[in-house]
């Protein structure tokens, strides 16, 4: 098991690496000027130029300003944003809470409501439930996030004035107030962008776990199981949906980062202070040392959602061993 | 019993959601106001504003928080010193053509009660014309030659040369900083302040708190020597996309909503409320077609079809830019003549912008040599077609939106259009580097008319597609010096620059401003949209008894 550990860890650095120096090098050839958009108001002259771009490390070879990251990243300095002018450290240190928050509760809802539903299709083959979820998922499947939301903002934010439009907090409770109500208040937010991305991703959790629970409860161990007169929620709990789960982990595990960087449209449409907006805003602007940044923290969840996984299954199926 | 339970589930979480989402909403004092803007105001300080914070959210913030010497008047005229109106300033005289005097307001505090002298003000201009600290402010303010305090309320502010200009350079382009809290302060020291997480001015409102990417809060300064204001507290909100900033407006979580983008049917929308107005403001905008003038990626030689002046004028005049205008902002812009923005005060009595006139321009292309010799539909000389490729950013709705109709009204007389939607850094980048035939510019001005110079002097720094007539150089020179009557002169360019055709100049917009109708006596300003908001009051009588989700 530690070899095994040791052994992922250091493949997760590899990997780690050699996506970071792809992300590096692609940037850079990529068309367009970083330091133009400081520009785009006032014409700067040769020297200014000159001046920001010893400031943010241009004028070094690529190979120097690859090193300057490498070292400024060990000790958790991520450089300044051209775009912010701020370091990249504290803005996505100020993002990060309100990725963490929607995409976990994306998750909660996608893998409670999502494998809840999957099971109960199952267990419910063609029965009237399982073809109105399956017609009712496949649409979900269908929708895209940036619509939905669009459509939920504006028919419970606007029209019915249900829940706030927009945005994280409501600037009108002051930071003097009790906890409690300011986490009413964000809960009260954090609803309609959590759905809007829950809904998609819950039809496709339903649809895995469907699929995978059916071929659980059709091979002879259930059935050995229900001859011996164990519980029905037991057969179907303990015994087929612990096998089901697996396709339903793998899942997970893609999910993860998509939360982060496939929330951009979301995040836009609700106002919502996370690190999708701020990425995009980075690759938009050609904002190396931000991209570097954010690409960094969106590579390494990759990995740790990979080695979460492989944890996840040795845990869950004792055939699998983790040497 | 079993069947029943997704039901039961499903129908307890949507009456949870549905009753007690909505119990914690606020209920709103009719004195604050929210506003809602795309962009967060990140260090709203004087002098720090260079570079990628030199922006609308930074400057409108410092508004509320730091005041000038002195402020326009109705006119927004940039010229002399009589249309501008006292801030900090109680009172200005002119010693010669070289110096002016200011008297402060011997009422005004900073925000932490200290009083506001003229060390405060020579501080600023210190750091303001130190090219290291503030190269864009240094630029602007190059004409001082000294600021220097006389006792405690005097400034004297002396210059290198006479021009039209003076008065305007020293209240405009920045306000006065606390010498007593920042004195000794390096640059990266005062960049990484306290002061800057939480400035302390001396304007109408101070600060309170920011919480990133989302609000900044204001408070009203309760002893703000001008009047204590009624809006008592002031939350700007932020949301980059504009559904969501319409969403905002129109399920009441905000009060007002500045420059409301295309599509028109936004308008619309925000139309239809009824606790809410519409208030258009000149815009400091203006959108063009920019010809280049040399040839793409080789400013040595001149540009095989756009160099022809012919050409470019042909471009002007087969295009229906009324039609153009309307089509995207509705009865909100007009098309300019020249590339005066709405803001600035030149546009006043300036002739009016020819109307289309294809039968004209064929005429034009006709006599240059331009013919459709194989019946393609697209016009052909010496076996060159006339293609040109339009570069515009893929941010700018209303670009992409013109550049289609743009493509179709000029195909009318044969010629042909390449649309190139860029993202925005290679699209300045190939600007900057003159890799273009026409570029879909837009450009921001002050309300100074000088700030024209940029694009269309010989030696303008953002002079991107060569334009360059000796003629119009002199007429700027003259009306930046303030020989003669500086309109005339101002108004000679223009027709000259209409006359050279180096851009087909398309629209002038408004900024539409959207404010609840419980505030009076607003004011908005094109300057600087909030700067009077001090001086609106609350109408009780309209005051909602609850706004909001």
């Amino acid at each position: 098991m530690k070899r095994w550990l040791l052994r992922r860890l250091a493949q997760a650095g590899i990997t780690l690496a050699i996506a970071m120096v792809l992300l590096f090098v692609l940037m850079r050839l990529a068309p367009g000027d970083p330091l133009s958009r400081l520009g785009e108001n006032r014409p700067l002259s040769p020297a200014e130029t000159e001046a920001l771009r010893v400031r943010y490390g241009l004028d070094q070879p690529l190979l120097a300003q690859f090193g300057v990251f490498l070292r400024g990243a060990a000790r958790g300095d991520l450089g300044t944003s051209i775009e912010y002018g701020r370091p990249v450290s504290a803005l996505v240190r100020e993002r990060l809470p309100a990725t963490i928050l929607l995409g976990g509760a994306v998750l909660l809802l996608n893998f409670t409501i999502g494998i809840w539903l999957g099971v109960r299709q199952a267990v419910r083959r063609d029965s009237v439930l399982d073809r109105w979820l399956t017609t009712v998922s496949l649409a979900g499947y269908a929708m895209p996030s940036f619509w939905l939301g669009l459509v939920l903002a504006w028919l419970v934010g606007v029209k019915w004035r249900l829940l706030p439009a927009a945005g994280m907090q409501d600037p009108l409770l002051g930071p003097d107030a009790d906890w409690g109500a300011r986490g009413a208040d964000v809960l009260r937010h954090l609803v309609l962008p959590a759905l809007t991305l829950s809904i998609v991703s819950i039809a496709a959790t339903m649809r895995y776990q469907r699929t995978a629970m059916l071929e659980a409860l059709a091979l002879p161990y259930v059935t050995t199981a229900r001859a011996k007169g164990v519980r029905e929620s037991l057969v179907r709990w303990r015994h087929a949906w612990r096998n089901a789960l697996f396709p339903v982990l793998t899942l997970f595990g893609l999910w993860l980062p998509v939360l982060v960087t496939g929330s951009v449209f979301v995040e836009s449409v609700f106002a919502w202070p996370g690190l999708g907006s701020l990425a995009a805003g980075a690759v938009g602007y050609r904002d190396y040392p931000l991209l570097m940044g954010t690409s960094l923290l969106i590579s390494a969840l990759v990995v740790a959602a990979s080695l979460l996984t492989d944890l996840a299954y040795a845990f869950l199926d004792p055939r699998v061993r983790l040497s | 019993m079993t069947r029943s339970r997704p039901r039961t589930f499903l129908g307890t979480a949507l009456t949870a959601l549905v009753l007690v989402c909505p119990l914690g909403a606020q209920a709103r004092d009719p004195n604050t106001i929210v506003i809602v803007t795309g962009q967060q105001a990140t260090v709203p300080v004087p002098t720090l504003m260079e570079g990628a914070d030199n922006n609308l959210a930074n400057l409108e913030v410092a508004d509320q928080l730091f005041l000038r010497l002195a402020g326009f008047g109705p006119s927004l005229t940039t010229v002399g010193e009589r249309d501008f109106v006292p801030r900090l300033a109680r009172s200005w005289s002119r010693q010669d053509s070289l110096t002016l005097v200011f008297d402060l307001d011997p009422r005004a505090r900073w925000h932490d009660g200290v009083p506001v002298t003229g060390a405060d003000v020579v501080f600023t201009f210190e750091r303001a014309r130190n090219p290291a600290i503030a190269p864009r402010l240094a630029d602007l303010l190059r004409h001082i030659s000294s600021v220097t305090a006389e006792g405690e309320r005097r400034v004297v502010v002396r210059f290198s040369q006479p021009y039209a200009e003076q008065f305007y350079d020293v209240v405009y382009h920045v306000a006065p900083l606390p010498s007593h809290l920042l004195m000794g302060l390096t640059q990266d020291e005062l960049k990484r302040s306290e002061f800057v997480r939480n400035p302390v001015g001396n304007g109408p409102y101070r600060w309170v708190r920011s919480v990133p990417g989302q609000f900044i809060e204001l408070a009203a300064n309760k002893r703000f020597f001008l009047g204590r204001p009624a809006v008592a507290r002031v939350f700007v909100r932020i949301a980059a996309d504009p559904d969501a900033r319409i969403n905002f407006l129109l399920s009441g979580e905000a009060d007002a909503l500045e420059n409301i983008v295309p599509p028109i049917a936004n308008l619309a929308r925000i139309e239809a409320a009824r606790n809410l107005r519409l208030v258009p403001v000149p815009s400091p905008t203006v959108g063009y077609l920019l010809f280049n003038q040399r040839a793409p990626g080789d400013p040595e030689r001149p540009h095989p079809i756009l160099a022809d002046r012919s050409v470019r004028r042909a471009i002007t005049l087969s295009l229906d830019r009324q039609a153009l205008v309307q089509s995207v902002f509705g009865t909100y812009a007009q098309v300019p003549f020249g590339p005066a923005a709405p803001i600035l005060w030149i546009r006043h009595n300036a002739p009016a912008p020819l109307g289309p006139d294809p039968a004209a321009a064929g005429r034009l292309l006709s006599a240059a040599g331009w013919v459709d010799r194989d019946g393609d539909g697209v016009l052909d000389r010496d076996g060159r077609p006339l293609l040109l490729r339009l570069n515009f950013p893929n941010t700018s709705a209303v670009r992409g939106q013109m550049a289609l109709q743009v493509q179709e009204q000029l195909r009318r007389v044969g010629i042909a259009i390449e649309l190139q939607r860029l993202e925005v850094p290679v699209w300045l980048e190939r600007r900057s580097g003159g890799h273009f035939d026409i570029d879909f510019s837009s450009a921001s001005q002050d309300p100074s008319p000088s700030g024209l110079t940029q694009s269309w002097s010989c030696s303008g720094g953002d002079n991107v597609a060569h334009y360059c007539n000796a003629r119009v150089d002199t007429l700027m020179e003259r009306a930046i010096r303030g020989t003669g009557n500086p309109a005339d002169s101002w108004h000679e360019v223009l027709r000259q620059i209409e006359d050279d055709a180096p851009a087909t100049f398309l629209y002038a917009p408004s900024y539409v401003h959207a404010i609840d109708r419980r505030f009076g006596h607003v004011t908005i300003r094109p300057e600087s949209s909030w700067l009077e908001l001090r001086q609106w009051t609350v109408e009780r009588a309209r005051e909602r008894p609850r706004s909001g989700y």
